[in-house]
């Protein structure tokens, strides 16, 4: 028993040494032949995972960004569209009221030249026709007086010269 | 109830007998060879493969002669040692003879059997006790340093050899590329990746911070080695190197160095001019803090060397408890104690896996602590004047 | 009596208070802890760290007196 506490717990130079330097190296080794590599591989990765993951995370930002950008100009274009829908049905409507009107009015314009046309024509028949009538009544009254006339001739002549003027 | 009280019973009757062992081993020293669970831990010049035999290490001396020259003298095993360069073996009394024993002065506690090594060189039997012992130097000269090859040395280097092999394999993979940029790759990667992102995050990142990288290298290691050797301590025929106080020693030093060489201003202040504290008090508080720079590591040593012997002690106790019991009442009772001993030591053998994990853990935890501490810096200047009662915190003894 | 016996005597005693205040020690940090970790159960990886090395300081006490009991044994 004595001699085995003492063996725990007695100091050994040979054992601290060895242990003290071979440590060392392994510690040195290690660190230029494993630590450094291993740990420098495992930032880049860490990096590389970061940087991925904050990647998609911008791409997925930006995607949305333009998901919404797409959304709001087919929102406008729809806006831009029915406006200019409604526009061109307002300006048809106004182009057709338009031409009703302009047609209404040169409708209005060509009766109302055509009134005046017949009107002027009537006006031109009768007074032809009140020239010729008289015309025709100063011939007859002409011929009565011409022939000598009694009442049943005077009669038939003016007959005759009505029936002409009929057949006029 | 009955079951549960008579279990209890037993159980303490077991731990009464535990203190037997030793005693009832001890009565029997010299005629056979002994079970001895402190043997087993305590170093030696030997590699134990009972029952197929033992392997002798080489041992290496510093010697110097009676004319005050030194040489350097080595020898293949102790065998040798004894045999050709007639080195005489120093053997605690108490251990090779029982009448030995009652002698309490230190002259005549150790008994140097000058007439072993010519016995050897006729019977050729080398004993135990012999490559347990500390070999003396023949003819007037005296070893002034042992670097022979001992146990735990030659386990320390097996897991340092084991260490630098899979970690060197590691780096190639690496190197390779597989595990750069992509996913690790296999079980073997997987796991030690594990290991060194656990040290890394769990044990250093918190820490130290910002200065990581520049401690991580050593943590990594010690972390590495403490695990490594406290796992071959349990492969049957290892041995524990981190049960040598002497390695832990070690150990601990190296994180004394480092923690010292990394010390800031702040750091030294706090320890030779502790700042908010009035003058009176700074002639105890000095003394303290420089102690505390000492214990910190001592106890770093002590705890991973008993929690490691500790382990292995019980695990032995319980094994021998077999053997006491069959030495007390006969080998009947040796064998029916057998199966609750077995039970007992395999259960501690679990709790040592866990021990084994938790040291290493410890040790490297408390080793990034201590770091951290030297390696802060803190804007507290003006602190001092307006908050005296304000004793910096972090800066007290850690008394263990 | 031997003066050997009381070193022994000495050692055991020394050991089982050492190991009654160690723990007593970690008893007492780890039931709160328990504790904390039950309440929240989010910092259980800070609690657990915090309770390893408040043990393991007190374990450090406690194997700076086994290591004085074996010294003592040795003598």
């Amino acid at each position: 028993m004595i001699v085995l506490a003492v063996d725990l717990l007695a100091p050994d130079a040979g054992l601290i040494i060895w242990v003290g330097i071979t440590f060392l190296a392994l510690l040195l080794l290690l660190k230029k032949f494993a630590w450094g590599p291993i740990l420098s591989a495992m930032t880049t990765r860490e990096e590389t995972i970061h940087e991925s993951l904050s990647q998609a995370e911008r791409a997925l930002a930006e995607a949305k960004q333009l998901q919404s950008d797409n959304s709001k100009a087919r929102r406008e274009a729809e806006v831009q569209s029915q406006a200019i829908l409604r526009e061109a049905r307002d300006e048809a409507e106004r182009i057709r009221t338009e031409e009703v009107d302009k047609t209404r009015v040169q409708i209005k314009q060509l009766q109302d030249s055509a009134q005046a046309e017949i009107e002027r024509e009537k006006e031109n028949a009768l007074n032809s026709l009140r020239n010729e009538v008289a015309d025709l009544a100063i011939r007859a009254a002409e011929k009565i007086l011409r022939e000598n006339l009694d009442a049943d001739r005077q009669k038939k002549i003016v007959d005759n010269f009505l029936s002409d003027l009929s057949k006029n | 109830m009955m079951i549960k009280r008579a279990s209890i019973f037993f159980l303490l009757a077991l731990l009464a007998l535990m203190a037997i062992p030793p005693f009832a081993l001890a009565s029997d020293s010299g005629e056979t060879e002994d079970f001895d669970a402190l043997h087993h831990s305590a170093n030696a010049y030997y590699l134990d493969f009972s029952p197929f035999g033992d392997i002798e290490l080489p041992r290496f001396f510093v010697v110097q002669h009676a004319d005050g020259g030194y040489s350097l003298e080595l020898f293949r095993s102790t065998t040798s040692a004894i045999r050709n360069g007639h080195f005489t073996v120093e053997i605690a009394a108490a251990d090779h003879g029982a009448e030995a024993s009652e002698d309490s002065t230190s002259a005549s506690s150790t008994e140097v059997l000058e007439e072993v090594g010519d016995a050897h060189n006729t019977a050729g039997e080398v004993t135990r006790a012999e490559l347990e012992g500390h070999l003396l130097a023949p003819n007037g000269s005296h070893v002034v340093l042992d670097l022979s090859i001992s146990r735990h040395l030659f386990f320390a280097w097996l897991s340092m050899l084991l260490i630098l092999f899979l970690m060197t394999r590691m780096a190639r993979m690496y190197k390779r590329g597989i595990g750069r940029v992509t996913a690790p790759k296999g079980l073997f990667q997987n796991f030690f990746e594990t290991i060194i992102m656990f040290v890394r995050d769990e044990i250093a990142r918190p820490n130290l911070g910002a200065k990581t990288d520049k401690y991580l290298p050593y943590l990594l290691t010690a972390f590495f080695f403490i695990l490594v050797s406290n796992f071959l301590g349990l492969v049957p025929y290892g041995a524990t190197a981190t049960s040598s106080l002497m390695i832990t020693t070690v150990l601990a030093v190296f994180t004394f160095v480092i923690t010292q060489m990394g010390g800031t201003k702040d750091y030294w202040g706090h320890i030779f001019w502790p700042p908010g504290v009035p003058g009176f008090v700074k002639p105890i508080l000095i003394p303290v803090e420089v102690m505390g720079i000492i214990t910190k590591p001592i106890a770093l040593a002590i705890r991973l060397f008993a929690n490691m012997t500790a382990g292995h002690l019980v695990i032995l106790s319980l094994i021998g408890f077999i053997f006491s019991f069959a030495k007390m009442f006969g080998p009947g009772v040796g064998y029916a104690v057998a199966p609750i001993s077995v039970a007992f030591a395999l259960f501690v053998y679990f709790l040592e896996i866990l021990v084994s994990i938790i040291q290493a853990y410890v040790f490297t935890m408390l080793s990034a602590l201590f770091i951290s501490m030297a390696i802060q810096e803190h804007d507290h200047a003006h602190d001092d004047t307006h908050h005296g009662e304000h004793v910096s915190d972090h800066s007290e003894t850690v008394g263990a | 009596m031997d003066p050997s016996a009381l070193a022994y005597l000495g050692a055991g005693i020394g050991a089982g208070l050492v190991a009654l205040g160690a723990g007593l020690g970690i008893g007492l940090a780890a039931g709160p802890a328990m504790e904390a970790t039950a309440r929240q159960p989010e910092s259980t990886g800070d609690i657990r760290t915090t309770m390893i090395i408040a043990a393991a300081l007190i374990e450090g006490v406690a194997l700076f007196g086994l290591v004085i009991c074996i010294i003592l044994v040795a003598k």
